[in-house]
């Protein structure tokens, strides 16, 4: 499949280097590399982002992993992927690539399909939500618990928090726990902080729509 | 690094000569780097190795349907690497040993410092100065550590023989290492 | 002892079949020297963790070439390609200069493999300050998801031991970074 794809993209010539099998020649094994085409092809065509299942491959191969074990990880890398859609078009969020690949980042983190559903629940655009999903996958490597992680992204995305206040939610988490914190504890006080704030509603000026009242806990 | 599967060489083997070719990885997965060192001593550079292992693959993957023994398919290949190493040394024969020897200077980890560096590219070159047949029972016994009896077995060939040619070599290292010390 | 011919003995030391002390007095100076030159053999393993991949795609290459008239509806599918290719590009990067550290002072080299450059061990070494073993590189990186993972010696895949982690899907650990 490489040989050939490569001569008739080069033909069109319409793309830097973003084919399939232009990123993957070199880099894998012939059968991984037919493994990602046919996966990324279906993908694809379900409006899924294919640039997780390459990167994948392109790691297991650099790892020197066998490749069933890349065959495998890159099945559920697409499965992962199909679940992140379903649930942000249960939440609302229809087909964003950005935002499937981010909630794919979270449910290998340990977050579930529901708790994606409620973070797209939030009302959240595309671009906040993939910001807070990959934020909850980072807290979920953290350690935080799924309850108090939904808990706080959610309430830090209510708030209408610009991005940069969510990206430092790790790090927050992470100081909070060098002092002694368990992650829980560290990413409720987190939360108890971000909805006092929201209670007084977000600044004059800043897009991102109506107060809410806090969100309870994710149950 | 493991395969997922532990499947036998010989159930891989018959795999592939079914039509499951992606298979085959798997068996050069499992032994690419086992005669790694011998073919890398025999012919003296590492470079030259992995072509003549990559090489060796390929054309056991072409002859595939003839090793009677799947089972033993790591020492049907072994043979194939073997003639490739061979080969090599014949079509390689007026090139530069001494280009080789520095190759595999360069394999030398950071160990036992200076002394034991020039030691070893000195004894390296001293080996390529063998015939084929010599260097290999040698390279066979003193580096891959395997006993006269495994390699007789391994080379279809008696004990008594591959003395004689060990003996041999014995004399020409030591005749290669004090001419040139 | 003049000649070329070691001595019938010391070849029998070599050969391993006799030992020192099995040697006549006379003898033992230069069997000694004889196992010194065999110890100076050089035994480091080789790994050829390419000849795997260039086999396979050998052997692919030769399978294509007998195969030309799979080359028309191959154009068709490339076509298609091309047009779901086109990625979605996201709103213009901005850069984020991140430190990465890592406390390794037995390690002779360490480099950062990651997301970020293909996962490729060579491409970023870390660099040693001194003898306290702290090794480190500085990267400009997009804002973004990024996982990653040092590599220790060229062999020994280690998470960074302050970053959250996760599953990299081969039974070991991916470091995060969420920029």
């Amino acid at each position: 499949m490489i040989t050939l794809l490569a001569l008739p993209l080069a033909l069109l010539s319409t793309q830097q280097g973003t084919g399939i099998a232009q990123r993957l020649a070199g880099r894998v094994l012939p059968q991984i590399a037919s493994l990602v085409e046919e996966l990324g092809t279906a993908a694809s065509a379900r409006g899924l982002p294919i640039d997780p299942l390459i990167e994948k491959a392109i790691e297991g191969s650099a790892k020197g992993i066998a490749p069933e074990r890349v065959a495998s990880a890159l099945r559920l890398v697409a499965m992962q992927l199909d679940t992140a859609a379903a649930a942000l078009r249960d939440g609302g969020l229809d087909s964003d690539t950005l935002a499937i690949a981010a909630g794919e980042f979270a449910i290998t983190a340990g977050l579930s399909g529901s708790d994606i559903t409620a973070l797209a629940r939030t009302g959240a655009n595309a671009a906040a939500l993939t910001v807070g999903l990959r934020v909850a996958g980072t807290l979920a490597a953290l350690g935080v618990p799924p309850a108090e992680d939904i808990g706080l992204v959610s309430v830090a995305m209510r708030s209408g928090e610009p991005g940069s206040a969510l990206l430092s939610l790790p790090a927050n988490v992470q100081s909070a726990m060098a002092k002694g914190a368990t992650p829980a504890q560290a990413a409720a006080g987190l939360a108890r902080a971000a909805a006092a704030q929201a209670a007084h509603g977000p600044p004059p000026g800043r897009g991102g729509g109506h107060p809410h009242p806090p969100a309870p806990p994710h149950p | 690094m493991r395969p997922e599967s532990q499947a036998a060489d010989g159930e891989i083997v018959r795999a592939v000569l079914a039509g499951d070719r992606e298979r085959y990885a798997q068996l050069v997965e499992r032994y690419r780097d086992r005669y790694a060192r011998y073919a890398t001593r025999m012919l003296g550079s590492v470079d030259a190795a992995e072509d003549a292992v990559q090489d060796a693959f390929v054309r056991a993957y072409d002859q595939l349907a003839q090793c009677k023994e799947p089972e033993k398919f790591v020492g049907w290949f072994f043979l194939i690497l073997r003639n490739r190493c061979f080969a090599e040394r014949r079509r390689n024969r007026s090139s530069a040993s001494l280009e080789m020897a520095n190759d595999v200077a360069a394999v030398d980890r950071a160990d036992g410092g200076a002394e034991t560096a020039e030691q070893r590219r000195a004894l390296q070159r001293a080996l390529l100065e063998l015939t084929a047949d010599q260097r290999e029972v040698f390279v066979l016994k003193h580096v891959e550590g395997l006993s006269y009896g495994e390699i007789a077995e391994r080379l279809s060939t008696s004990i008594p023989s591959l003395k004689m040619r060990m003996h041999r070599a014995y004399d020409k290292l030591r005749e290669q290492l004090r001419d040139h010390t | 002892m003049s000649g070329h011919e070691l001595h019938p003995l010391i070849k029998q030391l070599l050969d391993g079949d006799i030992t020192l002390a099995d040697l006549p007095a006379e003898l033992r100076a230069e069997g000694e020297a004889a196992l010194r030159l065999l110890a100076g053999v050089d035994r480091t393993d080789v790994s050829m963790p390419a000849v795997t991949w260039r086999v396979m795609a050998q052997l692919e290459r030769r399978r294509r070439r007998f195969l030309p008239w799979l080359l028309a509806p191959a154009l068709a599918i490339a076509a298609a390609l091309v047009v779901w290719l086109v990625p979605r590009t996201p709103a213009p990067a901005s850069l984020v200069t991140v430190r990465f550290v890592l406390v390794a002072p037995d390690a002779k080299q360490v480099s950062l493999a990651g997301t970020f450059n293909q996962w490729d061990p060579q491409a970023t070494p870390l660099v040693r300050a001194g003898a306290t073993g702290v090794w480190t590189a500085t990267l400009t990186l997009p804002a973004g998801q990024h996982q990653y993972a040092f590599v220790v010696d060229g062999a020994r895949w280690v998470p960074d031991p302050g970053a959250p982690a996760i599953d990299d899907g081969f039974g070991r650990r991916n470091s995060v970074l969420t920029l």
